[in-house]
């Protein structure tokens, strides 16, 4: 009898301990999700009047001229973070020539944050592709760091849209597309 | 985890004698009508209720049975994270071991044993473990609380049946005697129970050790923050690593990171804003006798800003001597070579410069693999790199010394498509050549300075030199003060639980056979004295009582078993003192 207690406290307590660790298992797995806030999210857009501020910087370019970033102030400023290593970086370069080549006429200045690279590989990768707008040379990565106090970027490529008053309108987290970097322009000519 | 001892009363020879001494000798910590607990956890089954079944469930999870099982679950679960690689702390190692165990991996994969810490079953056990001390530690709250409103139980009718006892004559009125024994216990800090109006007798309680209590109580409470305050960092925290090479810089963003492993409520923008300079990697290495190439001290020189703005300053980084920037760590966690190559393309321009990180192969000799990708040049190459070059057997290129004393790289260089462009994401460290032609001449054995030009005039490729990347660890856990806080804290608790005694004294005084004084009893009841010395306390304390009461009457040291019946004090006017070992604890 004692015998046939203490095997049935034995069941008991195991299969207690079992189910417990598979509500365990199912609580934290549906709770279970990426710290980054824009982990689902491939484009992130700022309402007019709650825009974060886009730093101000200075830095030199690719080429060794000096970039203000003050100076593009009352333009709308399409801003991309990338690097000649990135592969990414190099199947969106051709959208964003064309966009250049499309919006940059109409006002709209594009600008590059060309990150943790050298001179040589960036000067490459750009004549390769036929950009021709400037990017900063941020070998050191001192302007992506204001960028990303101000917004989460979380690699390259990122695109940033910043309005005629200097804030970031939207971005988009990884290769440009057409519709949504429309979509973010639509929203940048918004200002408050 | 509930810590009840049930202490078994003795039969007194009357009721009333059997309801006092049961009384006396209840649980220490315990009230008088609180029923005993056994501890067990519920071992029988639940009522066929849904309360019933709640009750049950929750019974068995804050059981000491169940919380050692997912103590032991724990440290059994974390077995798998040291001896397989985890992606936390060494991804490319995990990579290494997908690839020499292509069969078995994807299994241990899929049961989280690569990243056992983040693995959903083990936070289960994680989840159950903490639910299951916050039962424990909640109602143990309340228990502790209710022990300390506790008076200390009625004295028994029969003092010399407690395991230590001694009596004595005293010239002082039973009433003054107890008033005397009460000035000595109370001077002693002992917690104090007179009869109540109505009650016969004159006798007095006194209890002491509640500190006890308060370490077990510590000691759960800071077994609980230890667990919060993985939690905190768990949430709060996060780490990342990166690989720089010297007079390279990088800031602290997830976009120049090369892994990024953030707490579920940390984005990427929380991270410390400060940005390094690598300016000097130095690796000293044994360079004679039986140790020869062991590695001997590593150290990096760099600079750093805390935040954009802020001035620069330099400091060193070594193994175990991270720098610590606000509440940052930067630990060096791994070193290796970047030859410098500069690529020109068939057109004559230089299409790729850059120092170019090789991965160790054999940390022993620092013989690494690494590639070179000029896809605007549309040229790739595989290399080896030998810090000390030998050629052995006139043929095979290798390695017999760590530190880079005679470099040399051997090429395999390919044109065509590297497939970047595709926008496809690739590792740094892999070339994909399947879009590639071999060129010809490879592997082709270069030296800092030479220059190898490629055949079919497709350009050429120098090897400028030798620079050393390190592997850096930046880390932030907020919880990790609060676990060291709460584990010393659980230590201490630990400790006043194991040597501070519930220790119970009563004092019984009949008036004397004649008439004229009394005579005292004093017995004395601990519930542990694994430490010993409670005796030596007990006869110190009863001398004292003795001392203060009659102090004519020296005690007697005589001994007399208690298991020769009740005493009779008004028949026996002589000290005697009952010692025994307690039995019942």
């Amino acid at each position: 009898m004692v015998f046939k207690a203490k095997r049935r406290t034995v069941v008991t307590t195991a299969a207690a301990i079992f189910v417990l660790l598979v509500v365990g298992i199912v609580v934290s797995v549906v709770t279970s999700g990426s710290g980054a806030a824009n982990a689902n999210a491939d484009m992130i857009t700022y309402p007019a009047g709650h825009r974060p501020d886009a730093p101000d910087f200075t830095a030199t370019s690719l080429t060794g001229t000096p970039i203000n970033f003050a100076s593009y102030r009352g333009k709308i400023v399409v801003l991309n973070v990338w690097g000649s290593w990135c592969g990414p970086c190099r199947g969106e370069a051709t959208t964003l020539k064309y966009l250049d080549e499309q919006y940059g006429p109409q006002g709209i200045a594009f600008l590059g944050d060309d990150i943790q690279d050298t001179p040589t590989n960036a000067l490459n990768f750009l004549s390769g592709h036929g950009i021709t707008y400037p990017s900063v040379n941020d070998a050191s990565g001192a302007v992506e760091e204001r960028l990303a106090i101000a917004v989460p970027i979380s690699g390259t490529p990122t695109t940033l849209v910043i309005d005629k008053t200097g804030h970031i309108a939207g971005m988009i987290d990884g290769p440009v597309t057409y519709p949504e970097f429309n979509t973010l322009l639509q929203d940048a000519k918004v200002t408050q | 985890m509930t810590d009840v001892h049930a202490h078994s009363a003795k039969a007194g020879p009357g009721a009333e004698t059997a309801d006092l001494d049961r009384e006396a000798t209840r649980p220490f910590g315990t009230g008088p009508v609180e029923p005993a607990e056994t501890g067990r956890g519920g071992a029988s089954g639940p009522p066929p209720t849904a309360a019933g079944w709640g009750r049950w469930a929750w019974r068995q999870l804050t059981s000491m049975r169940t919380a050692l099982i997912l103590l032991f679950l724990l440290a059994l679960g974390s077995v798998p994270g040291s001896i397989l690689p985890q992606e936390g702390s060494d991804p490319a190692s995990v990579t290494q071991y997908f690839t020499s165990h292509p069969s078995l991996a994807p299994w241990l994969n899929r049961l989280g044993l690569f990243n056992v810490f983040a693995a959903p079953w083990f936070a289960a056990i994680y989840i159950l473990l903490f639910a299951s001390l916050v039962g424990c530690v909640v109602p143990r709250t309340f228990k502790l609380v209710g022990s300390a409103r506790t008076p200390p139980p009625r004295a028994p009718r029969n003092l010399a049946r407690l395991p230590h006892s001694v009596s004595y004559p005293s010239a002082l009125s039973p009433d003054a005697a107890v008033d005397a024994a009460a000035s000595v216990l109370g001077g002693q800090r002992f917690r104090l129970r007179r009869p109540a109006a109505g009650d016969s007798g004159h006798w007095l309680a006194a209890e002491k050790g509640y500190l006890r209590e308060v370490g077990n109580l510590l000691f759960h409470l800071s077994l609980l923050g230890v667990l919060l305050s993985i939690a905190l960092g768990g949430l709060f925290g996060y780490k990342t690593d990166e690989l720089i090479t010297e007079g390279q810089t990088f800031s602290d963003t997830p976009a120049q990171l090369a892994e990024v492993h953030l707490g579920r409520l940390v984005s990427g923008s929380d991270l410390a804003p400060f940005s390094l300079t690598l300016d000097k990697f130095t690796a000293d290495y044994i360079d004679s006798g039986a140790s020869i190439g062991q590695p001997a001290g590593f150290t990096a020189n760099v600079s750093y800003s805390a935040a954009p703005g802020d001035p620069t300053k330099t400091d060193v980084i070594q193994v175990n001597h991270p720098l610590s920037v606000d509440s940052t760590k930067v630990y060096l966690i791994g070193h290796g070579y970047a030859p410098e190559f500069k690529v020109t393309g068939a057109n004559g321009q230089v299409a790729y410069s850059a120092a170019t990180p090789f991965i160790p192969a054999n940390t022993n000799t620092m013989l690494s693999d690494g590639v070179v990708k000029a896809p605007d040049a549309s040229l790739g190459f595989e290399g080896v790199f030998v810090p000390t070059a030998y050629m052995a057997n006139g043929t095979t290129l290798e390695s017999i010394f760590p530190a880079a004393n005679n470099p040399e790289v051997s090429l395999i260089g390919y044109s065509g498509n590297l497939g970047l462009n595709s926008g496809e994401t690739q590792s740094v460290y892999q070339l994909d050549t399947s879009q590639m032609k071999e060129i010809a001449g490879g592997p082709h054995l270069m030296t800092p300075g030479s220059t190898w030009k490629l055949p079919g005039n497709l350009g050429s490729i120098t090897y400028v030199g030798t620079k050393q990347w390190v592997s850096l660890e930046v880390t932030y856990d907020p919880g990790q003060i609060p676990a060291l806080v709460c584990g010393i804290l659980a230590l201490a608790g630990l400790l006043l639980s194991f040597f501070v005694r519930r220790r119970r004294v009563f004092v019984r005084a009949v008036p004397g056979a004649d008439g004229i004084g009394s005579v005292v009893t004093v017995g004395g009841l601990t519930r542990t004295d694994a430490s010993g010395g409670f005796e030596d306390e007990f006869a110190s304390l009863a001398a004292d009582i003795a001392d203060v009461s009659s102090p004519s009457a020296p005690l007697s040291s005589a001994p007399s078993s208690s298991d020769a019946g009740p005493a009779a004090p008004a028949d026996n006017q002589k000290p005697e003192p009952n010692n025994q070992p307690e039995t019942g604890a």
